[in-house]
């Protein structure tokens, strides 16, 4: 039985599509995240689930339990808000302690002090239970909040960004705790980001999302090596993916891409796979290599940038048309306006449709 | 000394000034008043006035005590009490509604709240009067306090209602989903939050209905249902002004009222949502 499942769900706001007829399984124990830019309906994904938005069709599914028109307050889960929504005028204690107070029947003091002390302890808020919001730091807001979801024990943990005010360091040693919270609870967890190295690392599966559309949901190897489309692909990874528009050729017998700036070797089976259409060549900065000369393409370096162990290099082709490509620089430098020759590895090409940008052929891992 | 230093304290000294000359014009009555209502009868309307008592005596405070004027204040503290709170009652709840809630009508519903504001209250007394009497509620203090309610609701809701607007909503969101009701947010969660509204609100409400003396004149006519404002009326009576019990009974009639905005100055400092939410 899936932990979450929603079937068709839709959401408008007035002519603007939020949502488009989402189908999603969440497995019990899973890990999701819901990846997408802003606008692109992740968020209100979640309000639907966490019943705050009132779906305009379909039907939402909690543990086998149609929640469609239960009020929040009745779905039994757990949420994380993207700003905390601690309650400004409680105690840490009384914070963690609320879901239990509103419980029917409510448990009995004791029982309340014991599930808060022992949620407190695990999260390292222990000192700070008789403070109030106000008084302790954003990462401890953000354990508070964590505790307040952790203490009631919820089918389904809902995160709305948790991570996001957080400084790079501090999200970072969060992004840690969470999953070792996860593995340590093996609860169900649906978690909204627009960070994609959050998704990625944090989860069992990514949904990703685009215009209210559901564009692909697998697990980060997949999405990252077998990308839906070129949204999907340009979307995960550091870095935004290259793109070239083109169409197939054979040069000398071997299969090639052509486009303005020069042709590109394929191998085989990408060849046979693309038919004949206008079609969009993806690669990613990894699988092109800068050389002095050798490779298919020339360009010159317009910006160098030295990110510790690699050097992205942007290049721009004859054409006019950019690529960034990554280098070791401990065995090739090129500085602003050097000339370079780019090598790209042909097992790595991803193949789009021009027009509807759905992959036709995926590149090696 | 510099120039800037004797620029910031002349500037000091006309600010000082300015504001002593208000606070003289303001209180200067309250003081002669207080000042006269120590002096005996005759030397109250001497002429030329004397700012000081003579002589200072309490028989005008001891005369209203003596003419029941404990039982009007009982009075008026009853029906201002019970206004204030049937208003704030309402108000929360309408103001809440209102804020949180989309239903059929919510526009027009506030709309009208805010028009029916800008109706003078002198052009209500005749139909309020007729309509207290067909209830049977005429001189009675629950027909006070219904009608001070209704007087301020209005201007109770649109403060309520805009300081609900002004409260982050994921607040709320995070006690719908940690199992409130509605009802339950609002109890648990936006009137604690509220308490500067609350008392900003219940203020205003207090300060008409512990003042009021156009209503309640003309709605009550036995004593039994007498505020204190139209009780010191009476000292303006048929057979002459009796200056002394009338400012005696002035002043008894300031004491609570600054004393509980004294004792409330603090809760008017907000902030208290601060900590809650981030970014």
């Amino acid at each position: 039985m899936s932990a979450v499942r929603f079937s068709g769900v839709s959401k408008n706001y007035g002519p603007v599509v939020a949502l488009a007829g989402l189908d999603l399984d969440v497995a019990e124990g899973e890990f999701l995240s819901l990846l997408g830019p802003s606008g692109s309906g992740k968020s209100t994904t979640l309000g639907l689930l966490a019943g705050l938005i009132d779906a305009d069709g379909g039907k939402i599914e909690i543990a086998g339990r149609d929640v469609t028109a239960l009020p929040p307050e009745k779905r039994d889960l757990a949420m994380v808000f993207q700003n905390y929504a601690l309650y400004p005028h409680l105690t840490v204690a009384e914070n963690i302690a609320f879901p239990l107070e509103a419980r029917k029947p409510k448990p009995d003091a004791a029982e309340i002090a014991k599930k808060v002390e022992a949620v407190a302890q695990s999260l390292g808020i222990g000192p700070l239970l008789a403070r109030y919001p106000r008084e302790i730091s954003g990462g401890q807001q953000q354990r508070v909040a964590l505790g307040r979801a952790m203490v009631r024990d919820p089918k389904v943990f809902l995160l709305d960004e948790p991570l996001s005010n957080l400084d790079a360091r501090l999200r970072i040693r969060m992004r840690r705790d969470l999953k070792a919270l996860h593995a340590q609870l093996g609860s169900t967890i649906v978690y909204v980001t627009h960070d994609q190295s959050e998704a990625m690392t944090l989860s069992s599966r990514i949904a990703i999302f685009n215009h209210g559309k559901l564009q692909q949901v697998a697990p980060p190897a997949e999405i990252y090596d077998r990308p839906a489309n070129a949204f999907v692909a340009n979307f995960v990874g550091d870095r935004e993916m290259n793109f070239l528009d083109g169409k197939l050729t054979t040069q000398g017998g071997a299969p090639g891409f052509v486009f303005a700036g020069g042709v590109v070797p394929l191998i085989a089976s990408a060849a046979a796979v693309a038919g004949n259409g206008a079609l969009r060549l993806g690669i990613r900065a990894e699988a092109i290599e800068p050389t002095r000369d050798g490779g298919a393409l020339r360009g010159s370096v317009i910006l160098a940038e030295l990110a510790g162990p690699d050097l992205f290099l942007t290049v721009r082709l004859g054409d006019g048309a950019e690529i960034v490509a990554r280098a070791d620089p401990r065995a090739f430098t090129a500085r602003e306006g050097e000339a370079v020759s780019l090598a790209l590895d042909p097992a790595r090409i991803h193949l789009f449709d021009a027009e509807t940008g759905i992959a036709r052929h995926h590149g090696a891992a | 000394m510099s120039a800037s230093f004797v620029h910031a304290m002349r500037r000091k000294a006309v600010r000082l000034t300015v504001n002593a000359v208000i606070a003289v014009f303001a209180l200067l009555p309250i003081l002669w008043g207080f000042l006269s209502s120590l002096k005996p009868t005759d030397k109250i309307v001497e002429f030329p006035p004397r700012f000081l008592p003579e002589h200072p005596t309490l028989e005008h405070y001891t005369r209203i005590f003596a003419d029941n004027a404990a039982y009007f204040i009982a009075n008026s503290v009853a029906v201002s009490a019970a206004a204030v709170l049937l208003t704030l009652a309402l108000g929360a709840l309408a103001g809440y509604a209102i804020a949180r809630f989309r239903f059929a009508g919510r526009d027009t519903l506030m709309v009208s709240t805010v028009a029916i504001m800008s109706i003078p209250i002198a052009s209500l007394l005749v139909p309020t009067f007729t309509l207290l009497s067909w209830a049977g509620l005429a001189d009675t203090r629950l027909g006070l306090v219904l009608l001070y309610a209704a007087y301020q609701l209005p201007v109770v809701v649109w403060m309520l209602y805009g300081y609900f607007l002004s409260l982050p909503v994921e607040i709320e969101n995070a006690a719908r989903v940690d199992g409130c009701s509605p009802t339950r947010t609002l109890f648990k969660v936006v009137l604690p939050l509220s308490k500067p509204a609350l008392v900003a609100a219940g203020l205003f409400v207090l300060v008409f209905a512990w003042n009021d003396f156009v209503v309640a004149v003309t709605m009550t006519s036995s004593e039994t249902a007498r505020t204190f404002p139209v009780a010191i009326y009476f000292y303006l009576g048929f057979y002459g002004r009796e200056w002394g019990p009338l400012l005696a009974a002035s002043i008894v009639s300031i004491v609570p009222i600054v004393a509980i905005f004294v004792l409330l100055q603090r809760h008017f400092v907000s902030g208290l949502t601060g900590g809650g939410v981030k970014g």
